[in-house]
C-alpha cells in the first residue's frame, strides 16, 4: 500500500532579514525552520509529533498545505507532488490534506455566521453539483453539533464548539488527510477526550489519514499509531508508538517520556533532566543537534550528525550513542 | 498563631448580564494556610478565573460581590479602598499568567520591565539592576546581566514564563497566584517550572495558590486541592487523599476522564456526558445532578453542603453510602 502523503527530506527556510536590508546584505542569512523531514502517512492512520514550542512542528504542517515556502524536498500526494503552476496556482491536490488550526476560534472568521464558514471551501473550490448551504448543515451534523449553530458567529461558541466547527470545514471537501494542530490545547480533560473521540470516529468512517501536533503526550499513547519527535525542525526519532513509549532509543526522547507529569501523587518519577536552554535556530549547533544539552553526549557529537539508524520493526532514529 | 495568608468565606458573585444575573461563584470558601501550596481544579467556566479576579478585585464591570468575605491575613479585602488595593497588589499578592508573552510587555527589554515592578523601594537604579539579575539567577536564566538588556520576544517560552515568576516573587510577597502557567509549555518545559516553584516557595516561604486544569501538575506541585464545578466548589482536601480517594462524583469522573490514568491504550476516551447548567437560572438541589450518576432523590430539593474533616465533599451520596476508604492500600 502506497501512503497518501509523503514528505521526503523536507526543508523550509526563512530569511532573517526581509524588505531592503534582505535586498542590500550581500550574504543574506537564512534560519532553517524545518531541516530536512521525511514521513509517511497512510489512509486510517494516525501520525502524532510531538516537540517542544519552537521545533517546528507547526511550520511543517504549513508546509504541507502550501502555506509555508518549501526550499528543499518535496510533498506528494497519491504520488503527484504538490507544487504551484505558472499562475503560482497550487494544483487540485491540495485540497485533498486539510488543516485544522491551533487557534479554533482565531481561525474563524469573526464577521462571519458558521453557515457561511462552512460553505466557503465549495465556494472558493467552485465544487459543482452540491448545495453549500445543505452542505454546511451536512457538516454540522457530521461533528456533532445541531443546526442552531448555524447562524451563530464564533465568539458566541465554546472552546470545544469552535474545535468542532473547524473539525466540520476542514472536512468539507472531503479530505484524505487531516493535520490538526494542537486539536486539543486550551480544553479540559472531558472536552478533549470528546474532541479526540470525534477525530478517531471519523477516522474510521471515511478512512481519513490523520497527522496530529500535540505536545500533551497522554493523548498521543492512546491516539497515536505512529509518532515522531521533533527537535529543532529536525526528526530525531520516530516509529510505532507504542513501541517508542515502550522502548525510547534517542536520550531526548526518553527524557521527554520521563517528564511527563504523573496523576499519581505518590509517584517518584525517574526523570532525566535535560541541561541548558534549548539553541537557538539561527545558531544551529554543528554536529548533533541536541548534544548541548544530551546527557550522553560525547566529542564524537559535537562534530557531526549521526545517520539515521534503524532497528528492527521500523523505528528510526539519529543518535551516535543511543540507548538500549 | 498567624491568621492563614487567604480565607475565603462564603464568597457569591453575580454577573448582570441581559438575561438577569449570572452566579458565576455561589458560597465559595477556602482557606490557603501560611506556606502551602493550594491547587484549584475545575473546567473551564467553573468560576476559576472570577474566583482569581475577585481576590485581586480586578472584577469586570458587570460584577457584584453579593456576599462574603475575603480575609488577607486577617484583614478584609473587599472593604478595602482603591489605594490600599493598589498597594497590596504586586507587593504582598502577585500573580504569574497563562500566557507570558502576553503578560510581559513586548516593547521594553526585560530589565527595564524588572526595574519597573521596583517601583515601590527606595532603591536607587544600580541597585534595582543588582536586584533584577540576582533573581533571574534564581529562577534559573543563564547570563543574566545579558538578558536584562534583550526584548520578550528574544527569549523561549519556557524563559519568558521564568522572567514572569522572577518578576512576580521579585517582592517577596506572601501570596503568588498563578493562573495555568504551564499550559503554554510543553512536558520537559512543564516539569522545569513547577520543580523552580516548588523550590521557589520552600526559599521564600509565600503561599501560592495554583490554578490548572494539568491535573498530573496539580498532582505533583500541590498540599492541597480545591475541585470547582459550575461556580461551587465540590471537593477539598490534601491532594494525596482526593486523587487516591476522589468522594465526590465530579471528581471521580474528572480524574477517570485523564488519559494519563488510562493504562490500557484506548482511543475512545472517556467523556462527562452532558454539559454545565444555565447558571442564569440555578437548578433547584445539586449543581452536578444532571451528569451524575448517583443522584439520589435528596438531590433534587436540597443543596449539598461541604462536609468532612480535612477531606470534604457536597454530595449527599456520599453522605448516603460512604465509600469505602481505599487508602489502607497506599501506606505512606
Amino acid at each position: 500500500m502506497s501512503a497518501v502523503l509523503s514528505v521526503s527530506d523536507l526543508h523550509v527556510r526563512y530569511p532573517l532579514h526581509a524588505g531592503i536590508t534582505g535586498l542590500t546584505k550581500r550574504r543574506p542569512a537564512y534560519v532553517d525552520v524545518v531541516h530536512g523531514v521525511s514521513l509517511e502517512i497512510n489512509r486510517g492512520e494516525t501520525v502524532a509529533i510531538v516537540g517542544e514550542s519552537g521545533s517546528g512542528k507547526t511550520t511543517l504542517a504549513m508546509a504541507i498545505c502550501g502555506l509555508a515556502p518549501v526550499h528543499g524536498g518535496e510533498v506528494r500526494i497519491d504520488g503527484r507532488k504538490l507544487e504551484r503552476d505558472r499562475n503560482h496556482r497550487l494544483n487540485p491536490d491540495r485540497k485533498r490534506v486539510a488543516l485544522m488550526f491551533q487557534d479554533p476560534v482565531g481561525s474563524l472568521s469573526p464577521r462571519m455566521t458558521i453557515r457561511k464558514i462552512l460553505a466557503e471551501p465549495f465556494l472558493i473550490h467552485k465544487v459543482l453539483g452540491k448545495n453549500p448551504q445543505t452542505e454546511a448543515l451536512r457538516l454540522l451534523s457530521l461533528v456533532g453539533l445541531g443546526e442552531e449553530i448555524a447562524d451563530r458567529y464564533p465568539h458566541q461558541l465554546s472552546g470545544g464548539q469552535a474545535r468542532r466547527v473547524g473539525v466540520a470545514r476542514a472536512l468539507a471537501l472531503g479530505p484524505d488527510i487531516l493535520i490538526a494542530d494542537e486539536p486539543t490545547a486550551g480544553l479540559d480533560v472531558s472536552i478533549q477526550g470528546e474532541v479526540l473521540n470525534l477525530l478517531t470516529g471519523l477516522q474510521q468512517d471515511m478512512g481519513l489519514g490523520i497527522m496530529i501536533i500535540t505536545h500533551n503526550l497522554n493523548i498521543v499513547r492512546h491516539v497515536a499509531d505512529q509518532m515522531a519527535i521533533m527537535y529543532l525542525g529536525r526528526f530525531l526519532e520516530q516509529g510505532d508508538a507504542q513501541q517508542v513509549f515502550d522502548k525510547a532509543r534517542h536520550p531526548y526522547t526518553a527524557a521527554l517520556l520521563s517528564a511527563n507529569p504523573s496523576h499519581d501523587p505518590d509517584a517518584r518519577p525517574n526523570r532525566i533532566e535535560l541541561l541548558g536552554e534549548v539553541p537557538s535556530l539561527l545558531q544551529r549547533p554543528k554536529g548533533c543537534e541536541f548534544h548541548t544539552r544530551c546527557p550522553r553526549a560525547e566529542t564524537l557529537c559535537k562534530e557531526s550528525f549521526p545517520e539515521a539508524n534503524q532497528s528492527q520493526a521500523k523505528q528510526v532514529f539519529n543518535c551516535h550513542f543511543p540507548l538500549d | 498563631m498567624n491568621p492563614p495568608v487567604l480565607d475565603i468565606h462564603n464568597l457569591s458573585v453575580d454577573y448582570q448580564t441581559e438575561l438577569g444575573p449570572l452566579h458565576a461563584l455561589r458560597d465559595v470558601s477556602l482557606l490557603v494556610p501560611e506556606g502551602k501550596i493550594i491547587g484549584i481544579v475545575g473546567e473551564s467556566g467553573c468560576g476559576k478565573s472570577t474566583l482569581i479576579s475577585t481576590i485581586i478585585r480586578l472584577l469586570a464591570a458587570n460584577a457584584r460581590i453579593v456576599d462574603g468575605k475575603i480575609l488577607f491575613k486577617g484583614d478584609d479585602l473587599l472593604g478595602m479602598g482603591v489605594d490600599q488595593m493598589r498597594a497590596l497588589r504586586g507587593d504582598e499578592i502577585s500573580m504569574v499568567f497563562q500566557d507570558p508573552m502576553t503578560s510581559l510587555n513586548p516593547v521594553l527589554p526585560i530589565g527595564r520591565q524588572m526595574s519597573d515592578v521596583q517601583h515601590r523601594g527606595k532603591a536607587s537604579a544600580a541597585e534595582r539592576k543588582t536586584r533584577s539579575v540576582m533573581m533571574l539567577e534564581r529562577v534559573g536564566i543563564p547570563d543574566p546581566e545579558t538578558q536584562l538588556t534583550r526584548y520578550p520576544h528574544h527569549l523561549s517560552g519556557g524563559m519568558r514564563q521564568r522572567v514572569a515568576i522572577a518578576m512576580a516573587l521579585m517582592t517577596e510577597p506572601s501570596l503568588l497566584i498563578a493562573d495555568e502557567p504551564t499550559t503554554a509549555l510543553d512536558a520537559t518545559l512543564e516539569v522545569q517550572i513547577i520543580h523552580r516553584l516548588e523550590q521557589l516557595q520552600r526559599d521564600f516561604g509565600c503561599s501560592i495558590l495554583f490554578i490548572s486544569h494539568h491535573l498530573g501538575v496539580i498532582a505533583e506541585l500541590c498540599h492541597e486541592v480545591v475541585v470547582m464545578y459550575a461556580g461551587e466548589v465540590v471537593e477539598c482536601g490534601p491532594t494525596r487523599e482526593v486523587f487516591l480517594n476522589p468522594r465526590h462524583p465530579y471528581t471521580r469522573k474528572l480524574l477517570e476522564c485523564d488519559p494519563a490514568r488510562i493504562a490500557a491504550r484506548t482511543k475512545d476516551l472517556p467523556v462527562i456526558e452532558g454539559g454545565l447548567p444555565d447558571l442564569v437560572k440555578l437548578p433547584e438541589g445539586c449543581i452536578f445532578r444532571d451528569r451524575c450518576d448517583q443522584s439520589v432523590a435528596r438531590c433534587a430539593t436540597e443543596r449539598p453542603r461541604l462536609s468532612g474533616a480535612g477531606h470534604t465533599v457536597a454530595c449527599h451520596a456520599v453522605v448516603c453510602h460512604p465509600v469505602v476508604c481505599n487508602l489502607a492500600e497506599h501506606p505512606e
